[in-house]
């Protein structure tokens, strides 16, 4: 067999619910947040729909002084890891034999704009805290200061496929036996009204068609998509070897069976239908399943024209035709560099409920011969999952989970 | 400006960077260091006390200053020569 690691932990925001257990109920309503977006830093002459958190819980005993210094993508990591922590009772595990990899590149995008918005005439008074800041890697030292993490910490990028890509680097670490558990976070990405122009213009984000109508902007896989919606989220992934957890008398959450990874050899936004096809067939291969066995797939799915297109036909390329479908993105958007491991969770979250969440918008499936979890939640069992992403610059990848 | 008052915005801004200050009772002899700021907190509340005067202070001139009161001292007489 394989060697395979568990998860132990979860923590997760968006704009939907705060916490695994309003997140999951929220999901399986078909619960959404869509509106024109408001944080400061996200409009200039633009009116962009997305999804934005709303009164984050911010956990007790933090200091308001660390607030201050802290970004909104440091403070979704904050709430999303204590959630994790806990509930992995990481505390009864050395510091030095945990690790955190943060998901995501350029995340904190906003909060500079407004940095250099508000310094622009008395530069001379920059916070001096900016020159840690405008890093990301920022976000390895906080977290790793307030939970005291001493094992290995850094930040992988791989666009809009960095949340899963954390999660393969975590589980690395762990079957390398580098540390006994590894964190990944999905980290908020805090998109500026810059960010949202060049993704606009690039034809990435949409919607003209729906300007006037946010709550139906989003539709992953319907015939009136015309491009993603954004949606802050979060998400922490606690990832261990099953040895490791036996200490502790932990039910792990699931089995990350195994992934795949593989490039388009390609820049640009563009999908490659090879590319899905190997990332999934790596990753099948690496599990040992068969595509039949698989009852469950949380596709990528932002509503791109061409990405959902590409993503079907890699799933029918790949004989995964049987298995039910639903888009998380078209309840909580598009998270960018947190959405692989958001996703994740909301694959392991439906995986214990039994139960699969309904796909908003979902009119006319643009392949209508797939098994869509459309209007309605359905019951049912998920033994095998697989989850996907793809990013720019032709990042594909897929991780395989099984019921622990 | 007092010293006192000096003393009084730079006791504001530590409280505004550093846990644990509010109830703090601020002295002259008081070194930030001791008081739990550490070297970025420190600069962080150096930049908001010269923001706070309209005044800006070679990083290296702070470097002298061993407690607030000193410090309190070397803002004073930069206004001054302002």
């Amino acid at each position: 067999m394989p060697a395979k690691s568990v998860v132990t932990g979860m923590g997760v925001i968006s704009a939907i619910g705060q916490g695994k257990a309003a997140f999951v109920a929220a999901l399986l309503d078909g619960k959404t947040a869509f509106d024109t977006m408001r944080r400061p830093g996200r409009q200039l002459d633009s009116a962009y729909i997305g999804a934005e958190i709303r009164d984050m819980v911010v956990p007790l005993g933090i200091a308001r002084q660390t607030l201050r210094g802290a970004s909104l993508s440091a403070q979704a990591a904050l709430v999303v890891l204590q959630e994790a922590w806990t509930e992995a009772r990481l505390s009864d595990v050395d510091p030095r034999r945990i690790g955190l990899i943060v998901g995501g590149s350029n995340i904190q995008q906003r909060e500079l704009v407004l940095i250099h918005e508000g310094y622009r005439d008395r530069s001379i008074f920059l916070r001096p805290t900016y020159g840690l800041s405008f890093m990301d890697s920022d976000l390895c030292g906080f977290c790793t200061a307030q939970f005291g993490i001493r094992g290995l910490a850094y930040t992988v990028g791989g666009a809009s496929a960095s949340g899963q890509l954390a999660i393969t680097q975590a589980a690395q670490a762990v079957l390398a036996d580098q540390v006994d558990v590894c964190i990944a976070l999905g980290a908020l990405m805090d998109l500026s009204h810059w960010e949202c122009r060049g993704l606009r213009a690039l034809g990435a984000m949409g919607s003209d068609r729906y300007a006037n109508e946010p709550a139906l902007a989003c539709r992953p896989f319907d015939r009136d998509h015309d491009g993603f919606i954004f949606g802050e989220s979060c998400g922490a992934v606690v990832i261990e070897s099953a040895k490791s957890t036996e200490h502790r008398g932990l039910e792990p959450h699931a089995i990350l069976c195994g992934w795949g990874i593989a490039m388009d050899g390609n820049r640009n936004p563009d999908p490659s239908l090879e590319g899905e096809m190997q990332a999934i067939q790596n990753a099948l291969d690496a599990s040992r399943l068969l595509p039949a066995q698989i009852d469950y797939v949380n596709p990528h799915g932002t509503g791109s024209t061409i990405g959902d297109e590409t993503e079907l036909k890699a799933l029918h390329a790949c004989g995964l035709t049987d298995a039910y479908l639903n888009a998380t993105k078209s309840l909580i958007g598009h998270g960018l560099s947190a959405a692989g491991t958001v996703e994740v969770i909301a694959t392991l979250l439906q995986m214990q409920a039994g139960q699969l969440h309904p796909t908003r918008n979902l009119e006319n499936p643009i392949d209508p011969t797939l098994n869509w979890v459309k209007h309605e939640p359905i019951d049912y069992p998920i033994e095998n999952a697989l989850t996907l992403s793809m990013g720019f610059g032709g990042i594909n990848t897929a991780l395989c989970w099984q019921r622990a | 400006m007092t010293k006192i008052q000096l003393l009084d915005l730079i006791a504001q801004h530590a409280r505004e960077i550093v846990p644990g200050l509010d109830a703090h009772q601020f002295l002259a002899s008081d070194r930030l260091a001791d008081l739990g700021a550490n070297s970025v907190d420190r600069a962080e509340i150096a930049m908001l006390v010269q923001e706070s005067l309209g005044l800006s202070v070679a990083r290296v001139e702070l470097f002298g200053p061993k407690n607030i009161g000193e410090l309190a001292d070397l803002f004073l007489q930069k206004l001054d020569a302002g």
